[in-house]
């Protein structure tokens, strides 16, 4: 288990590309504060760059942990990832403005535990297993924090809860001069909110899948970074696509469009150019041909 | 009674569109060489074998239908809550999920052949033009008939999950049933066939799948086309079974003893179907008796 498979050297070093993403995503958060600060909701997709962000990071990690021999469990690693951040996100959500922040600590804390449950008792004995469980973990639940605020505007648990509000209209008795007077109370409607609505399912299996994908789909001897990464952009902005169509539930039509709109020509360059990275790679790139016999048993 | 009536009539719907789905949603993993199948396919050129089959390799199928049904789900779940027609809200589910399906698929096969490029095999370029269309077809009917199972579920019989999550759950079925299913007619018999009948997959024979057709050579069609025949309908009564009999259940015996009855009848289904599978296994063997000893097959 322990043999270390051929992968990519990296022209980028792993721990720079970490600290990359980590910064956007929690900086890319935190700008969706600006939602509260002008009161428009026109700044939710900074939200989507956070988790495009750390989409792109952990992909990286993925395959820093994947290349230990773990070829089919490159679609697992993407789970435990979001598994594990969706548990720290929602209660890190509870902390008010220090949510990103608190996110952070408690993915970090799960995953050290889950790293250390899969290497020290399951006995699964992988070098990097502890910090990148780590890494994933955090990973997972600032993408999902990251789409959350895109989606809704906010990264607090309210407004994750709360869809809209509903008037209850009851009497409150006969007023001197026999005018009818009425309570009105505003009930809070959970089933049409993100997590009453269960839209973050939907983000969780955006994330998740976006994760493992670039390493899943590139791996094999001439895997390179710069490909998978772009990939990784990719797939990221193809996520907040779909984010953005849910968005437009929560954040109304103006700033739907711009997420829209700005996922789109993000996810457009990056595929165009993960295209073209494939060109550069292949063996060859045919159109219409036969097969280039190379020499099997046949 | 006119409510278990209603019950039974939407429990026989659903059936049918699960039957639909599965049966599509094997066809498009098969043509793509999704799910176990294709490691065989990854493996072809490392061993010498330079293919024409679309390696679309994304994930397994359960975790793959259960994103692109909760898509589904969710983006129509969003348009409904924007109070769109029901039906145009799940079509615009489905295309949205089908977007990115498809999507998924080109940069799978991109990937995974260009990072082979050590072992001479080049990408057909072709073979995303023409097959990824077919794909994302299929994959619109299965993911379609399944946000529309959920969305009964939800809408007609009042489940107390949101749709987007009867989405995951039912897309994740739907994959697990087309996988365990549907799949070996494709990966241990169709890339199989230059094999003797019945041999299973020996490790000398492993990455030597079949490459030419009965004229010229094979695409993933002609694999598509085989297994709409047997592996389609196969993993079509699988889901359709396995939603007909849940729904069945619930509709019919939800009301007795607090709701136990249901619980118990479901344990009453999984014992009896324990029972058929073991008794199909115990006839296969002592019909077609054990697998090849060593002494039979050297002769």
């Amino acid at each position: 288990m322990t043999v270390k498979m051929e992968a990519s050297a990296g022209k980028m070093p792993h721990n720079t590309l970490m600290a990359y993403g980590l910064i956007v995503a929690v900086v890319g958060t935190y700008l969706t504060y600006l939602n509260v600060l002008t009161g428009v909701a026109i700044f939710s997709f900074f939200g989507g760059i956070a988790a495009v962000a750390a989409l792109w990071w952990g992909s990286d990690t993925i395959k820093h942990l994947c290349s230990y021999g773990l070829g089919t469990g490159v679609p697992s690693a993407g789970m435990i990832a979001f598994g594990s951040g969706a548990i720290a996100m929602i209660v890190g959500t509870k902390f008010g403005m220090a949510s990103p922040i608190v996110t952070l600590i408690l993915a970090a804390i799960l995953g050290a535990v889950i790293g250390y449950t899969a290497n020290n008792i399951i006995n699964m004995n992988i070098p990097v297993m502890v910090m990148s469980l780590m890494e994933l973990a955090v990973v997972g639940a600032l993408t999902m924090l990251g789409f959350a605020s895109m989606a809704t505007g906010s990264f607090q648990f309210k407004d994750l809860i709360v869809g809209s509000m509903s008037l209850s209209v009851s009497s409150a008795g006969t007023a001197a001069g026999g005018a009818q007077q009425f309570l009105v109370t505003a009930i809070p409607q959970y089933g049409n909110s993100l997590i009453g609505g269960a839209a973050l399912a939907v983000i969780f299996f955006l994330g998740a899948l976006a994760l493992q994908h670039p390493f899943n789909a590139c791996l094999g001897p001439n895997e390179s970074q710069d490909r998978t990464l772009m990939l990784a952009l990719s797939c990221g902005f193809l996520s907040m696509i779909a984010v953005a169509v849910i968005s437009f539930v929560f954040v109304g039509l103006l700033a739907g469009v711009v997420n829209l709109l700005i996922s789109l020509i993000a996810w457009f360059y990056c595929y165009k150019t993960y295209i073209d990275l494939s060109k550069r790679d292949a063996y060859a790139w045919l159109d219409s041909k036969p097969i280039i016999e190379v020499g099997g048993d046949e | 009674m006119e409510e278990i009536v209603l019950g039974i009539g939407i429990t026989a719907l659903a059936g049918a569109l699960a039957t639909v789905a599965g049966a599509a949603e094997d066809t498009e993993s098969d043509i793509g060489s999704q799910g176990d199948p294709n490691s065989q396919v990854q493996l072809a050129p490392q061993m010498g074998y330079i293919h024409r089959i679309f390696n679309k390799a994304v994930s397994g199928e359960p975790p793959a239908y259960g994103l692109w049904c909760a898509i589904g789900a969710g983006v129509a779940w969003a348009f409904l809550q924007l109070n769109y027609n029901p039906a145009l809200a799940i079509i615009l589910g489905s295309i949205v999920a089908v977007f990115i399906q498809g999507i998924y698929c080109t940069s799978g096969y991109l990937g995974r052949t260009a990072s082979l490029a050590k072992f001479k095999q080049p990408v057909y370029i072709d073979i995303l033009k023409s097959l990824t269309s077919v794909t994302m077809a299929h994959a619109f009917v299965a993911i379609f008939c399944t946000t529309a199972v959920c969305y009964l579920m939800s809408a007609a019989l009042h489940h107390p999950f949101a749709l987007p999550l009867l989405g995951l759950i039912w897309g994740i079925a739907l994959g697990a049933a087309g996988s365990a299913s549907g799949n070996p007619f494709y990966g241990k018999e169709r890339q199989y066939q230059n094999q003797k009948f019945g041999a299973g997959v020996p490790i000398s024979a492993s990455g030597n799948i079949v490459r030419y057709a009965e004229a010229g050579q094979r695409s993933s069609l002609d694999n598509g086309w085989f297994t709409t025949k047997f592996a389609g309908p196969a993993s079509g009564i699988c889901f359709g079974l396995i939603v007909f009999l849940e729904l069945w259940r619930t509709v019919l015996f939800e009301k007795s003893i607090a709701g136990w009855g249901a619980v118990i009848a479901g344990i009453v289904l999984i014992l009896i179907f324990t029972f058929i599978d073991r008794w199909i296994e115990v006839w296969g063997r002592k019909t077609y008796g054990p697998y090849t000893e060593p002494e039979e097959t050297s002769s």
